[in-house]
């Protein structure tokens, strides 16, 4: 399990987490939903220590992060962590060398699956395939959680298509996931648990499906209700 | 360990084309001006000797042999030499820099390799040691090949043959790089490795404090710069040169020591705690 207990965040002397607390499951995937500059992605880069925090405390698996964690863990980010002139054939065998976790099976199937060129240069990906490419690297890893930073983002409606449906393939089975996401249309039906994050604070965690079921509202009629009063 | 190797591999892949091309540069510019100072002499003696009447013996009175170490004090060995310096000086910075600049920010995927993030900073000054030595390596070697080039210009009777350790005594404003025995080896790179570690902890705390971490870098430099010399300091200043040389290298290095354990330790800490993405 993932636990974000009481994180706050300071800018300078603006302060843009103000005691964030919520918890992520292994075989859950867990939507952090805010509006822009409201701190999904400082949240992801503090759990993943690319960030320090001034207060509270962040456990995986009951354990403050440490460098055995990147085996168990992986963040896949909205931008390019491979060097522009490696071929993504070079940035798998990359992972490869470092991680022990890494499938390479899994890796050559989503290839297949994202009709991936390994020959390849990351400098010449368009958006859409780049973060594809992001998501092979984070997937081929055989790791407990995967936090993902706006998949979706600024991407044609064909890739989202298609990453959205990594979320529904064996690739995301049993495995912890924390997204962040404005488009939370393409993988609504398939979130658990939703994290509402207003000025610096969790407004709201719940259970999708319960909300679906107990009171008929879908997740973005959530989101509408918060942050449209 | 393992990862260390892997990362100073990555690292040193990262500059190899850069490293090829300085060192090719400073090889052409290098034998370019073997070549045209060869010419020059040669031409100068054929005017004397042929026109002017000059006896070989009187020529070589007055204008001396032909050496490499004539040409190694001239600008055609020193500007691509200087410009290695620049180059690897320029590279301290960009070393870091590279990763977090542009749209591919690759200090994301080294912040999240599973090794001591400490690996990351022990690979990067390896890679400046390595293109440090190489560079000096390359020239030891070019010497040689330029000394032939120009005995293949110039005539025997008018070439001094002298060792490769003399070319490399000819040129005293390259003591630094060109150090003449272990202990100034020692010394030389000893003092780069710990000046490199401190521009690191500097750069490393302007990354994780933005315009705070300008300031600290700064007051941090001058901090271990003031420590490292203090011993120096103290010897002149207050005991009025009490201590005897071997003492004061002993201290030196003591103290050289204690600020590369510092910083080092400052760096584990910024990498640990305190850097951003």
């Amino acid at each position: 399990m993932i636990e974000v207990k009481a994180v706050e965040k300071k800018f300078g002397r603006k302060k843009i987490l103000k005691g964030v607390s919520f918890t992520a499951n292994k075989g859950e995937i867990t939507c952090l939903i805010g509006i822009n500059g409201v701190g999904k992605t400082t949240i992801l880069n503090a759990i993943m220590a690319l960030t320090p925090f001034n207060k509270g405390q962040i456990l995986i698996d009951g354990e403050p992060i440490n460098k055995n964690s990147f085996e168990k863990i992986t963040f896949i980010p909205d931008t390019i962590t491979m060097l522009p002139h490696m071929k993504i054939a070079e940035a798998m065998e990359f992972m490869d060398d470092f991680y022990t976790c890494w499938n390479q099976e899994r890796a050559t199937e989503l290839l297949g699956f994202f009709r991936l060129d390994p020959n390849d240069r990351i400098a010449s990906l368009s958006k859409g395939n780049a973060a594809k490419v992001n998501l092979l690297l984070g997937l081929a890893l055989d790791v407990d959680y995967v936090l993902m930073d706006e998949p979706f983002s600024g991407i044609d409606m064909f890739s989202r298509e298609d990453i959205a449906n990594v979320f529904t393939s064996h690739l995301i089975e049993n495995r912890g996931v924390i997204i962040t996401t404005h488009e939370v249309g393409d993988i609504e039906h398939l979130i658990d648990k939703v994290v509402l994050l207003d000025e610096g604070k969790v407004t709201k965690e719940f259970s999708a499906e319960e909300e679906r079921e107990n009171e008929g509202k879908s997740v973005i009629d959530v989101m509408r209700e918060v942050y449209q009063r | 360990m393992k990862n260390y190797l892997k990362l100073v591999n990555f690292e040193f892949n990262r500059i190899a084309k850069l490293f090829a091309v300085l060192l090719g540069v400073t090889f052409v510019i290098q034998i370019v001006g073997v070549i045209v100072q060869s010419r020059y002499y040669l031409s100068m003696a054929n005017e004397l000797i042929y026109e002017g009447m000059l006896s070989k013996v009187k020529f070589l009175e007055n204008y001396g042999h032909m050496s490499l170490s004539q040409i190694v004090i001239s600008m055609w060995f020193l500007v691509p030499i200087l410009l290695c310096v620049a180059a690897v000086g320029f590279y301290i910075f960009l070393i870091w820099y590279r990763d977090w600049v542009g749209k591919n920010t690759f200090i994301y995927r080294l912040l999240m390799l599973p090794t001591t993030r400490l690996n990351i900073f022990f690979a990067k000054i390896t890679t400046i040691l390595i293109m440090t030595l190489g560079l000096v390596a390359s020239q030891l070697i070019m010497l040689p090949i330029e000394t032939l080039v120009m005995k293949s210009i110039v005539p025997k009777e008018f070439i001094m043959d002298i060792t490769l350790n003399q070319i490399v005594i000819s040129m005293p404003e390259l003591r630094f790089i060109f150090p003449n025995s272990p202990i100034e080896l020692v010394i030389f790179y000893g003092a780069g490795v710990l000046a490199v570690s401190i521009v690191f902890t500097a750069i490393l705390m302007e990354r994780s404090f933005k315009w705070r971490g300008i300031f600290a870098g700064l007051i941090y430099s001058a901090v271990a710069v003031g420590l490292t010399i203090l011993p120096l300091l103290l010897n002149v200043i207050v005991f009025n040169g009490f201590f005897y040389t071997i003492e004061l290298f002993v201290l030196e290095i003591i103290m050289g020591l204690l600020v590369l354990a510092g910083s080092i330790l400052t760096c584990r800490f910024l990498l640990m705690k305190k850097i951003t993405v």
